[in-house]
């Protein structure tokens, strides 16, 4: 059996998946890349609306989710912090 | 009589120098160390290791406050007939100068042994022991002063010794060169302990140590550098 994901790692597997889709992802998707029930996905969506990573955009009846610059910024460090975690073995 | 001066005259403030670019090193490295604890959600070895570097950093600054005061506040100068004459004069006894070297030192021992504790799982019976161990080592490596830089080199050449066995794992070229920048670092304390014999031994151990610090550093920056290359896995 894998190892529990953090909330750090459930994070960074949405905005990763955001990241991904240039035009935008739906939120089903984001379900199934993410590997995240859907009631544990809207709570962390709105988590992240909430810091400003991410934003909605609606075209016709579907909704579509994009990485802010925010976001993508945060991505970042975090990448950087996983470098640091396995040079430094912490 | 303490001596507290091993470096050659002519060395004098490049040695600081060389300390100012180790507590950047570890000051840089700390401070990200502490910022990836709150983006961590709280991974406690991000803060200790951050304390570590913190507690190095600060060794050196003591270091190097006692060694400005020394090289450069002591200066006597005399008028001699038409010529000015400057000279250093040295009172290795002042207490500011004891104290100064007794926390430098402490510094560094504690805050490699800090470091040391993240990677090996230690007894609380055995951190109270080594603890007192190296306060006794820090007392008593002022007059003897192989004592300090030996047991330096003991818990560095164990830090050296875990990055290298955790390289032999990943294979990471990171921590290979991380195993290496504390490998040199190591070698510069074995050499401290030679300088009493030959003032260049100090002018060589600073330089050793200039060399691994640079290597740290730059480990640190290429880590930074692939952090933004890489994608997560």
């Amino acid at each position: 059996m894998g190892k529990k994901r953090s909330r750090i790692d459930i994070i960074v597997d949405i905005l990763q998946s955001i990241q991904e889709k240039e035009k935008g992802i739906k939120p089903t998707h984001i379900m199934y890349r993410a590997n995240l029930a859907h009631q544990q996905m809207k709570l962390y969506l709105e988590e992240l609306v909430e810091k400003n990573f991410i934003t909605k955009i609606e075209r016709g009846n579907t909704e579509y989710w994009h990485i802010s610059t925010t976001g993508n910024q945060f991505l970042q460090k975090v990448r950087e912090m996983k470098e640091f975690e396995k040079t430094f073995g912490l | 009589m303490i001596r507290l001066v091993y470096s050659p005259p002519w060395f004098y403030g490049k040695d600081i120098l060389i300390d100012i670019v180790s507590v950047v090193a570890l000051l840089l490295i700390g401070f990200f160390a502490m910022r990836y604890y709150s983006l961590s959600d709280k991974n406690k070895n991000h803060l200790v290791f951050s304390i570590s570097f913190f507690m190095l950093a600060l060794s050196f600054l003591f270091k190097i406050a006692t060694n400005f005061t020394l090289y450069y506040m002591d200066t006597e100068t005399r008028k001699i007939g038409p010529y000015i004459l400057s000279y250093h004069e040295l009172e290795a006894s002042s207490l500011p100068f004891y104290w100064g070297s007794i926390l430098s030192r402490l510094l560094m021992l504690l805050g490699l042994y800090v470091l040391y504790c993240i990677y090996t799982k230690q007894e609380k019976s055995t951190v109270v022991l080594v603890t007192s161990l190296l306060l006794v080592t820090v007392y008593y490596g002022i007059s003897v002063y192989h004592l300090f830089h030996l047991t330096s080199f003991v818990i560095l050449a164990l830090i050296t010794y875990h990055y290298y066995t955790s390289y032999k794992t990943t294979k990471r070229v990171l921590t290979k060169a991380l195993a290496y920048s504390f490998g040199i670092i190591s070698i510069s304390q074995l050499v401290f302990v030679f300088m009493n014999l030959l003032p260049t031994m100090y002018v060589a151990a600073e330089i050793i140590q200039l060399l691994g610090y640079l290597g740290l550093l730059g480990t640190f920056i290429m880590v930074l550098i692939h952090g933004k290359e890489t994608k997560q896995n």
